[in-house]
């Protein structure tokens, strides 16, 4: 048979995306149930967990504006500590989101489809994060919109060659063109949402919100070329948005931030750790809410390689940056290497190392790549390493600077923890919001890739 | 039924198990040729368009033309900003160097296209939202969003014939079909909603205004806002208890000296005739010496320190001729004495002439004193110094 010479071997077709029988109809009974379901006590139970820490980091940044940021361990001459690294932090962890939402689906990454929404989703709430703390970390947050360009009577305008700048308009589009996307996404979802609810006021709200969508393929046919605009309009933000993070970083002239592979290395980076907290987060939903068959082994095994070849690159940029440093022959960046490991911070630095290089190599055994205990280690080792690595990146390259006269260890205080713990506490809090209110994953897009989804044999028209 | 020719139908839509189905149905109703064919799917199918013979859509072009204007909205705001409005010289680059300029034309580039892109389909292109359309109102939208694939025959102009729609529907395979009216629209906008819209706006304006009002007066004044201004300072017109004395302004600790004015130490002119001047000679100093003698003594000593003094003689002050013998031999230290104490009539130039420029001023007078008192053999000397130094035209003949 012709069709048996062309069969390909096992390793080389297309895996399945989904496990069991996956019907379009079953697909909406199994995602859109939760809206309209009670949540179990578990949930209540985590909610209340969250929205208290997220209580206690509010109330600490509320302290912190009442009194001012001398409450937190900020001095001379390490005036970027927590908050900065916290919002470049939260900005990472966003990264994924996108990518997979964007650069995947350019790439016609079909595994993509059944993590996009909650990915998005993570995104966005991770810019909610991230956004806090320069906010907070200006001291008069009151005043924070003097940031933007608009005619006032002081007759000033901001400095446009001030990397600060770019980073605002560089996060606040980053953070819109997420939320459309997101709720481009959504909107088919919504639809059949409103047509399976059956309480007036719910079926009222998602009227709204889906604006009216009824599938006419005239719409379809607009709405996906939209899709495919957005998503390469976003590959090349979400590339440009970390780089221009770096730039706070790479354009100054402090030794060991004044680096040309910064822009790359903190996109690896951001990506990096995104992912990390995306599988973690859908290892949850996976269990809690009984997804196992439409996040299958195989998504959890492709995110685990993803992680492995970020490891990988950053372990590179980690090379590529002692390589600069020696290779530059200047004593300020060889002493700043040298900190980052044998200094003050050592345990930091080498803490980054383990956490972010070494430890997520042990994705390259498949058993680690299908085992919840080994994914859920390295995806936390991965997150504390890259939290680390921006600690070692702002503190250590600040607490020695040109002037030796004012050298001086940082030490946080507890509201700088308190509010860090906080912005995780708002993170997962919007998380188990929207694990409740929205589908989790996005019906639509897992549609139209079923087997048999769509038409075989596309006829020419004359 | 009843009538086949309806002004208020929408249209006839039939629903199909797969989109295989969907795609073979599609040519079949096309030909019949009844009306304007759509099709309505739970997802976007690929291939319906050119089976619909729908054109493609044009939002590529929009979002480039959206995109490109972004780039040079973007570029002439800043250039007009940081080069003309307000420019601000920053690591030596020119004002209107537009390198600086790109990432933030990037991000308002993508801002454009992608606001173009979403919006600009959801509303230009799909003129959503739209919550009155029929089919929202069929039976058949349930089906639709979920899992069936919708084929619409719809209503185009009067001459709309509803059995035969049906029919040509259920020859494709459609079932079940539904037939769908216009909806009847009581509509909101009657008089009464009109009406109450108004003054709910106008109740909304006026409680906003008011609370803006109050926003705008006690923010400024209520902490943490306030904190700039509650901090301990001296204010014009207002006591202060910061310091013990009220003054905002403070005296200088006893026994501070400023820089350049040591005091000098000595009881008397005569102890002071010891003292050396301590610059070495050179143009640099001698030009001081000048600058200093011009501002401070030249009125009364006059320009060649003989005593003739620049002003009119109604101030019937006698400044010594420094020409005379007496002070040609006076010692450095005494001359220095007397510009610190003063003398006679004049008074003392201690707070007027830091010690560099009354040292600077001595070598002056000694230069002026010299050129006063020359003797022909000084001539022999220049000659000789000159003959050795370059750029002498002396020797030359």
């Amino acid at each position: 048979m012709k069709a048996e010479a062309v069969r390909l071997p096992e390793e080389l077709q297309a895996p399945a995306l989904t496990a069991g029988l996956v019907t379009s109809g079953s697909l909406d009974d199994q995602v859109l149930k939760f809206p309209a379901k009670k949540p179990p006590l578990a949930w209540y139970v985590g909610f209340a967990i969250t929205s208290s820490i997220m209580t206690l980091g509010l109330a600490l940044i509320g302290y912190t504006i009442a009194t001012g940021i001398g409450v937190w361990g900020n001095t001379n001459p390490v005036f970027w500590a927590f908050d900065i690294i916290n919002f470049v932090f939260w900005v990472g962890i966003g990264h994924a989101g996108t990518l997979i939402s964007a650069i995947l689906f350019l790439f016609r990454k079909r595994w993509r489809n059944a993590i996009a929404r909650f990915a998005e989703a993570m995104t966005i709430f991770a810019v909610m994060c991230a956004g806090i703390f320069p906010l907070i970390h200006v001291g008069r947050p009151w005043v924070a919109f003097w940031l933007f360009p608009y005619p006032n009577q002081r007759a000033v305008w901001p400095n446009f060659r001030s990397p600060l700048l770019w980073d605002v308009f560089a996060v606040s589009t980053y953070f819109s063109v997420s939320l459309l996307f997101w709720y481009l996404g959504l909107l088919p979802d919504i639809a059949s949402m409103r047509d399976r609810a059956t309480g007036k006021i719910r079926k009222a709200v998602y009227s709204v919100l889906c604006l009216g969508w009824r599938g006419a393929n005239s719409h379809w046919n607009h709405f996906e070329k939209a899709y495919l605009l957005l998503a390469g309009l976003a590959t090349g933000l979400v590339l440009s948005v970390h780089s221009v993070v770096s730039f706070d970083f790479a354009v100054s002239l402090v030794p060991g931030w004044h680096m040309t592979i910064f822009p790359p290395y903190f996109v690896t980076g951001a990506i990096f750790a995104g992912f990390a907290m995306v599988l973690m987060v859908l290892i949850v939903v996976r269990e809690t809410m009984d997804m196992k068959n439409l996040i299958t082994a195989y998504h959890l095994d492709v995110m685990s390689r993803v992680i492995l070849a970020m490891s990988c690159l950053m372990g590179y940029a980690y090379l590529m940056e002692g390589f600069t440093a020696w290779y530059s022959m200047n004593p300020f960046l060889h002493s700043i290497f040298k900190n980052y490991f044998m200094g003050a911070y050592w345990w930091a630095g080498w803490l980054t190392l383990a956490c972010n290089v070494f430890i997520p190599q042990l994705f390259w055994f498949k058993k680690c790549r299908q085992s919840y205990v080994w994914m859920i280690v390295i995806a936390l080792a991965v997150t504390t390493g890259m939290w680390f690595e921006r600690f070692v990146i702002i503190v250590v390259s600040l607490h020695h600077d040109f002037l030796p006269a004012s050298w001086h260890l940082y030490k946080p205080t507890l509201v700088d923890y308190g509010i860090l713990l906080g912005s995780f506490g708002l993170f997962f809090t919007m998380v188990l919001l929207f694990a409740r209110v929205l589908p989790v994953i996005a019906t639509t897009e897992m549609k139209g890739i079923l087997p048999g989804a769509q038409p075989h044999v596309v006829k020419s028209e004359e | 039924m009843t009538e086949p020719k309806n002004r208020g139908m929408f249209g006839v839509v039939g629903l199909f198990e797969s989109a295989d189905a969907l795609m073979a149905a599609i040519p079949k109703v096309r030909e019949a040729g009844l009306g304007k064919v759509e099709a309505y799917t739970p997802y976007p199918v690929h291939g319906l368009d050119k089976a619909l013979g729908q054109r493609r859509s044009p939002l590529g072009g929009m979002v480039m033309v959206m995109g490109v204007l972004g780039a040079l909205t973007a570029f002439l705001f800043q250039w007009w900003i940081s080069g003309i409005d307000y420019p601000i010289v920053t690591g030596g680059k020119a004002p209107t160097s537009w390198q600086a300029f790109v990432p933030i034309m990037f991000e308002v580039t993508v801002l454009f296209a992608t606001f173009t892109a979403g919006l600009g389909m959801l509303f230009f292109l799909n003129k959503l939202p739209f919550f009155g359309h029929p089919v929202l109102h069929a039976q058949a939208i349930a089906d639709i969003t979920r899992d069936r694939f919708g084929l619409a025959i719809e209503a185009e102009g009067d001459g709309f014939d509803v059995e035969a729609a049906v029919r040509a529907l259920e020859a494709a395979g459609a079932r079940p079909i539904e037939v769908i009216p216009q909806p009847s629209f009581s509509g909101p906008m009657t008089a009464r909603y009109l009406e109450r819209s108004l003054l709910g706006i106008a109740i909304a304006c006026a409680v906003s205004g008011y609370a803006m009002y109050w926003a705008v007066k006690l923010f400024p004044v209520l902490p943490p806002t306030s904190h700039m201004l509650v901090q301990p300072r001296l204010d014009p017109q207002k006591p202060s208890a910061f310091f013990k004395d009220g003054h905002g302004m403070q005296l200088p600790v006893p026994g501070t000296v400023a820089r350049g004015y040591l005091p000098l130490g000595l009881a008397s002119q005569e102890e002071a005739a010891t003292l050396v001047n301590p610059l070495a000679v050179s143009e640099k100093v001698l030009e001081e010496g000048r600058q200093a003698y011009m501002n401070h003594c030249v009125v009364c000593h006059g320009p060649l320190a003989n005593g003739v003094p620049t002003l009119t003689s109604a101030y019937g002050a006698k400044p010594a001729n420094l020409q005379a013998k007496q002070f040609r031999d006076y010692p450095d230290g005494k001359i220095y004495w007397t510009i610190v104490m003063g003398k006679n009539a004049m008074p003392s130039y201690a707070a007027d002439l830091s010690e560099e420029d009354r040292w600077a001023v001595i070598h002056y007078l000694r230069a002026l004193q010299r050129a006063q008192n020359a003797k022909p053999g000084d001539l022999d000397g220049v000659k000789l110094e000159a003959g050795s130094g370059p750029g002498s035209e002396g020797k030359a003949p």
